[in-house]
């Protein structure tokens, strides 16, 4: 996954739902140095009862945003969004550096 | 299958015959017969070393491994076998599991984190609990072993194991329970609890565990039920200010490091199991939260239910206290009107 574009992930779950898989393993997905290198992370748990959606809100650094709906969308396919638009900003980004 | 007498293995059993001499033919004869037909008895094999002296440099090396069974390169304890039976036993005995999900922490950071939890729980002083600290363990898994660890903890009971009946290479038959953990009756328990479409019972912990278990964890066993211990490590790894403050900049400076800080950034507890029973992160707070352990819990219950006694005899008092009152409340009144002139209420009262 390419995680060098992104600024801000936002997720909000209840681990004791099997929905919230993609979520999840959307973060352990995330480099160790992801923090020191400016990308802000932001995780809220919500309690067991809860039957809230789990929730992945991506940013990234021309702005935009990205509302991923983790309860249906598999971590393959989740990945695979992000990386659709990572991948125009590399473009960009390989231009503009030769 | 008989033995493969040669085999190009260095530590083979070619090696072992060949320092010795010429065997007489008879001789290996008699050797394969017993070792291939386990049904020969006892003095037939000393009468075979009798007669031949160049056998006693058969007798095979100490530390002989045979070729069907090469050693493995893998160290003990990140064998599967070994692996899954280092969980079921864990999680047989460890009453307080916290279960973390930790996103590429690397090995600094555990170090970090590890130290400063070793440093909370050696402060904690609670009566009687004075060696939980050293064998409290912050421990990664293996995810799916660990499932299938929880699975064979849960649904197979190695008691209820019938005997069956092996024949031993002297050709005795004798009964012997195969019930640990990697056996075949253990595994057939595991497949018929969670076999078909059928979801299983809500009451069951693996079913409420299951799905906490994804993606890479980390584990932290208490080997006791002690709420200070667990506070003193929740407060490390899970900081929540008001009732399970990070430790003061003062006491311990190494928590504020930054390898620490980013390396609990990355932690993230999300759940536990308690005496069997399955938390999420509020009730592991409210166990972390009980006031002098399990000791205080039953002090609470008994002064519930002494209250709730004395509650029962004011109020069964009560009833009759009022008629009381009541009755004398009117007896004074009609004493009252007596005085006044009639004659005959105050006495009607009195009986």
């Amino acid at each position: 996954m390419i995680t060098r574009f992104i600024t801000e992930v936002t997720t909000r779950f209840n681990p004791f739902s099997a929905r919230a898989k993609s979520a999840r393993l959307f973060l352990s997905f995330l480099p160790p140095d992801a923090r020191a290198n400016g990308m802000s992370i932001t995780t809220q748990l919500l309690p067991r009862t809860s039957t809230e959606p789990s929730s992945l809100h991506v940013k990234f650094k021309d702005g935009k945003e990205m509302k991923l709906n983790c309860e249906e969308m598999g971590i393959k396919s989740v990945v695979e969004e992000v990386d659709r638009h990572s991948r125009i900003l590399q473009k960009q980004a390989d231009l503009n550096d030769s | 299958m008989p033995p493969r007498l040669r085999c190009p293995a260095s530590r083979g059993l070619g090696s072992a015959i060949c320092p010795s001499t010429r065997i007489p033919f008879q001789s290996a004869a008699i050797l394969l017969s017993t070792s291939s037909v386990p049904t020969v008895s006892l003095p037939t094999r000393q009468y075979a070393t009798g007669a031949a002296p160049a056998l006693s440099s058969l007798r095979l090396p100490d530390d002989y491994v045979p070729p069907t069974k090469p050693p493995t390169a893998r160290p003990s304890d990140v064998r599967k076998s070994q692996l899954l039976r280092s969980y079921t036993s864990l999680l047989r005995s460890t009453p307080l599991m916290l279960i973390f999900q930790h996103s590429n922490l690397t090995a600094v950071e555990w170090a970090a984190i590890r130290r400063e939890l070793n440093l909370a729980l050696a402060s904690v002083s609670a009566p009687g609990t004075e060696d939980i600290a050293s064998k409290v363990q912050l421990q990664v898994i293996r995810t799916r072993m660990f499932d299938v660890a929880l699975k064979i903890v849960e649904f197979y009971d190695p008691s209820k194991v019938a005997p069956s009946t092996i024949t031993l290479a002297s050709g005795v038959k004798s009964q012997t329970v195969y019930n640990h953990d990697l056996s075949k009756a253990a595994f057939e328990a595991v497949q018929a609890a969670t076999k078909g479409d059928k979801p299983l019972p809500e009451s069951s912990t693996y079913a409420q565990i299951s799905p906490l278990l994804v993606g890479p964890l980390a584990i932290l066993t208490l080997p006791a039920v002690s709420p200070a211990h667990l506070a003193a490590a929740l407060s490390v790894l899970a900081p929540s200010p008001p009732a399970f403050p990070p430790p003061s900049k003062k006491k311990s400076p190494g928590y504020y490091d930054l390898t620490a800080q980013s390396g609990l950034q990355k932690l993230l507890l999300v759940g536990g199991r308690i005496e069997g029973k399955v938390f999420d992160i509020d009730g592991v707070k409210w166990v972390g939260g009980i006031e002098g352990g399990l000791e205080g819990l039953r002090a609470q219950l008994v002064y519930m239910l002494q209250s709730a006694g004395l509650g029962l005899t004011s109020v069964l008092e009560g009833a009759s206290k009022s008629l009381w009152l009541t009755m004398e409340s009117r007896r004074s009144v009609l004493e009252e009107e007596q005085n006044g002139g009639k004659q005959e209420g105050g006495e009607k009262q009195e009986s």
